[in-house]
């Protein structure tokens, strides 16, 4: 049974790996803030397959006890850790507000960095060579305006992943992370139908980015089929240009 | 089994985890790195096995290198 515990599970594309995860016969241990009618669905249909936990990421400090002592003990051998969960910040650079960019890192950044440090803390006490994956945004690769503090926020996940992959790599541990493109998700939501078309001219496809496409990536790097990938950036995103 | 007793069995967990071979015993001189031979990552890994059975974290508050200060972290808790 292979365990992987995945944040921002109840909503949008979280919802989707959750699916794609427990249909390939993985135990997900979802963690949000609420616990979403889509999501208990879930947990009705495979009740053995589908854990939740509700935590706020905003709470650094207690990831250890909440999410590690109390929801994922050593005893729980910890597949891979999915950094999905992510807030948003869309305003211009002079808007900026340092309380609201603060809770974001929290959320976005300084959260996933300690999960990783107690992910790799149950890998190691388990001899087991997991995986992280952190899902990125094409927004660091791609400027867009009212960005720019969301895309440093994943930028900083890129780093830290590369720089993960190559420390721990000779434990088997590998980190990647999956360069999404604009979805349609609540995330996105606030965006007008203008804005979402010049992004989505910005694109190869000319579409959103389909949500199963980066599930199923996700799936594909955490199985046994892509051992030799880790410390990589995987462009999901419609080939934005 | 005493403390230093539970100590060694760890010791030897992550010695065998890399397939060095086993110690017998222990002495409060040691250094972990000298006289043991851990690097960084077999440190991490005792850090993990040390907090699994005594739930202490011995490198959180600084640096620790010989199985007595080790001793004195597991004691004063």
């Amino acid at each position: 049974m292979k365990n992987v515990l995945l944040t921002g599970c109840s909503r949008g594309v979280g919802l989707v790996i959750t699916k794609v995860l427990v249909s390939k016969g993985y135990t997900v241990y979802g963690i949000s803030r609420n616990l979403s009618n889509e999501y208990k669905n879930l947990m009705n249909s495979f009740p053995k397959k589908i854990k939740f936990k509700s935590f706020d990421l905003s709470n650094v400090n207690d990831i250890n006890k909440e999410v590690f002592k109390n929801y994922i003990p050593n005893s729980t051998k910890l597949h891979a850790y999915i950094n999905n969960a992510a807030i948003a910040y869309d305003d211009i650079i002079t808007n900026l507000n340092v309380d609201r960019l603060e809770n974001m890192f929290k959320v976005n950044v300084f959260s996933p960095l300690n999960i990783v440090k107690y992910a790799i803390r149950n890998m190691i006490f388990n001899r087991n060579s997991g995986h992280i994956i952190h899902l990125s945004s094409i927004s660091v690769h791609t400027g867009y305006k009212g960005l720019a503090m969301y895309a440093a926020s994943k930028g900083a996940l890129e780093a830290f992943s590369k720089n993960t992959a190559r420390e721990w790599g000779e434990r088997g541990i590998k980190s990647n992370c999956i360069v999404a493109g604009f979805m349609e998700t609540d995330m996105s939501s606030t965006l007008g139908d203008d804005m979402k078309n010049r992004i989505f001219k910005r694109t190869s496809l000319k579409k959103p980015t389909d949500l199963n496409s980066v599930a199923n990536t996700i799936e594909f790097i955490i199985s046994g089929n892509a051992k030799s990938i880790t410390g990589q950036n995987i462009h999901v995103d419609s080939g934005t240009i | 089994m005493n403390n230093k007793d539970k100590l060694l069995t760890i010791i030897n967990e992550v010695l065998e985890g890399t397939q060095r071979e086993k110690m017998s015993k222990i002495k409060d001189e040691y250094n972990l790195r000298l006289d043991i031979g851990f690097d960084s990552f077999d440190l991490a890994e005792l850090t993990v096995r040390i907090e699994e059975v005594f739930d202490i974290d011995i490198f959180e508050d600084g640096i620790v290198e010989t199985i007595e200060q080790i001793l004195i972290k597991i004691n004063e808790k």
